[in-house]
């Protein structure tokens, strides 16, 4: 990823002070209605959701200024949203990027290629689903979505208006994961074990019970609830901490889950299928905001017997570790070891039997993609599969008891109770239709 | 017993009104339920989720019992009948479907009992459904069509093009009839 993207929104408005200086913008036409093949034409771009998880996207887009041009954010929070379009127009020294309540609006502008959905976890399908009808590509931050059902009905949308559509599972495009998962592929640590997946600790605490309060100035709280069920405003339950109530997110399962189980999941080629058991064991809050489990303990199995486990860790960050018959490896973002150094050597060695295909960025893979009309390396299908493994995580340790799953049919086999939690109905006037 | 095992008559009447001191009796989390308020203790909920959870599924029709009695109760809180819905998604079957299709019509309380019977499978629950588009407005009625068009009710197309074609209806509603005649004509494709 671009390292601009290690700026917050503050820091990258400061230090890109100076470039105010820089002469009003050209006429920016979408490359939709260029020619999306010819590579000078830009990128025209729409971010809807503005908040922790924007901050990684916006210095990276602009930097990109000579392929891509932000045209609009959207964020239900006046305040962000306002911020971010001031940010954008500061860098590009224009003030062509225009601030949106309503993303429907966003979505139906025509000159707008490609949507970055960067909202709550609870509002990724309705989202990305209406700009893919409204002709846009999407790039969709993960959790693809909130639940299975909404899984589907995204992947469904993305074939039916054919657009391109990457996941934002960015360890797909750092050569480290794909390394090892081509490693693990090719038989590199012999027959394979199991894999073991370490996500961070949930939940912050903020008491046995809360005050609701008053909604501030600027924020749509019916809006930023969307199709979630209402509950009064409080500070501790919307921005960044909503992932800690199930009703909008299920907590480090899927906002870490969906990086680590899906590095497992591309080791093991499933990215068209899936485990076919789980079992689980959370420990979930008896009172308080928060919904999600404290600590997470879940085991997924595939057909080939090969069980692959995610637990809480504690102690620091993710990291996923494969164990064969030769030893392990065990990978993060910033480290990588193993067994044996030998295991590290014969990594890196070339021509190997399969080869998985190869993106040292996301953004760019994403952008190569608009242009092309190739499938991008985290396409919403591959995605959609691995938050199903986490959304199996969830189901199984909310239900504590051993379930099968039919990765074809995506249903629960014998088990009417966990069939239901694979979807949910939406607060009005919402649907997934 | 020896006398000096023998408590003297005061220190035994204090015994007895220290043991009714303490508390009063533990409510009945079936009863207490549906009395919880946004921000407040849910404690006794979640003893009820985690028994409704924990049942098989020959014990389901029972649970479901228990969650209609509260749901019942005329002492139920918005958020506690919300709360003994998200219940019923897990449990509920044909029986629920009168007391939710009484309260799917309500304005008060359509959302929760519309989530309990999007999950209920069977024609009672999409019957119930179909029948309360006449009696709600606006975003209500939005999200009523789009439950019903999920469960691919297609003898509800001709009420839907009557409100999509229908100038007294909210634009939301117009627009979500129009979304679920597409949905439901895509379905049969």
């Amino acid at each position: 990823m671009n390292p601009s993207t290690l700026l917050s929104r503050r820091d990258f408005l400061q230090k890109t002070g100076l470039a105010t200086a820089v002469a009003a913008a050209p006429l920016i036409l979408p490359s939709g209605l260029r020619g999306q093949n010819a590579p000078s034409k830009k990128i025209t771009v729409g971010i809807i959701g503005c908040g922790n998880i924007s901050d990684s996207h916006f210095p990276a887009i602009l930097g990109y200024p000579e392929s891509v041009r932000i045209l609009a954010v959207c964020d239900v929070d006046k305040e962000r949203r306002d911020e971010s379009a001031a940010m954008v127009n500061k860098s590009y020294g224009s003030s062509d990027c225009k601030a949106y309540a309503d993303f429907r609006e966003l979505n139906r502008r025509s000159d707008i290629d490609a949507v970055f959905v960067c909202t709550p976890d609870h509002w990724h399908a309705l989202v990305a689903i209406d700009a893919m009808r409204n002709g846009k590509d999407v790039y969709v931050e993960k959790p693809l979505t909130l639940t299975i059902q909404e899984g589907r009905a995204l992947v469904d949308a993305a074939r039916k208006y054919n657009r391109v559509a990457q996941h934002g599972t960015q360890h797909r495009s750092m050569k480290r994961f794909h390394d090892v998962a081509e490693f693990v592929r090719n038989q590199g640590l012999g027959k394979l074990d199991r894999i073991e997946c370490f996500i961070p600790p949930n939940n912050r605490h903020c008491g046995a019970t809360w005050t609701p309060e008053p909604v501030p100035a600027g924020l749509d709280w019916d809006m930023w609830l969307g199709p979630a069920p209402w509950r009064p405003y409080t500070s501790l339950g919307c921005h960044y901490n909503f992932r800690f109530i199930s009703e909008c997110a299920y907590g480090q399962v899927t906002n870490w889950g969906a990086h680590y189980l899906d590095i497992g999941q591309w080791a093991l080629d499933m990215d068209n299928s899936g485990p076919v058991s789980v079992e689980g064991h959370g420990e979930f809050p008896s009172s308080g905001l928060f919904t999600n489990s404290t600590k997470v303990d879940f085991t997924v199995r595939y057909a080939n017997g090969v069980p692959m486990h995610c637990r809480t860790r504690h102690d620091g960050g993710g990291t996923v570790r494969f164990v064969g018959e030769r030893g392990w490896l065990d990978i993060a973002r910033n480290k990588m070891s193993a067994s044996s150094n030998d295991l590290l050597r014969e990594m890196q060695a070339s021509g190997k039997k399969i080869q998985l295909p190869l993106s040292n960025n996301h953004h760019e893979n994403f952008f190569d993609c608009v242009r092309t009309r190739k499938m991008p390396i985290a396409d919403v299908g591959i995605g959609h599969r691995t938050t199903t493994v986490c959304n199996l995580g969830q189901i199984g340790m909310v239900l504590g008891r051993k379930l099968r799953w039919d990765p074809a049919k995506e249903e629960f086999i014998g088990d009417d109770m966990a069939n239901r939690l694979r979807g949910r109905a939406m607060r009005a006037p919402w649907a997934l239709i | 017993m020896s006398d000096k095992a023998s408590p003297p008559a005061a220190k035994a009447t204090r015994s007895a009104i220290d043991r009714k001191s303490n508390a009063g009796t533990t409510p009945d989390p079936w009863e207490a339920c549906v009395r919880i308020e946004y921000g407040g203790d849910r404690s006794l909920a979640w003893s009820v989720r985690e028994e409704v959870i924990a049942t098989p599924p020959e014990g389901h029709a029972a649970a479901e019992a228990r969650l209609l009695k509260a749901l019942a109760r005329p002492d139920g809180t918005d958020a506690g009948r919300a709360f003994v819905c998200q219940m019923l998604v897990m449990v509920a079957g044909a029986t629920s479907v009168p007391a939710l299709a009484a309260l799917v019509r309500d304005a008060k309380s359509t959302e929760a009992a519309r989530y309990a019977l999007a999950a209920i499978p069977g024609p009672e629950a999409t019957a119930a459904l179909r029948d309360a588009l006449g009696a709600l407005s606006g975003p209500a009625k939005a999200g009523l069509i789009g439950s019903i068009a999920l469960r691919g009710d297609a003898s509800v197309r001709y009420a839907l093009a009557g409100i999509k074609d229908n100038p007294s209806e909210a634009a939301i509603v117009r627009e979500a009839a129009t979304r679920a005649l597409e949905h439901l004509a895509n379905a049969k494709a």
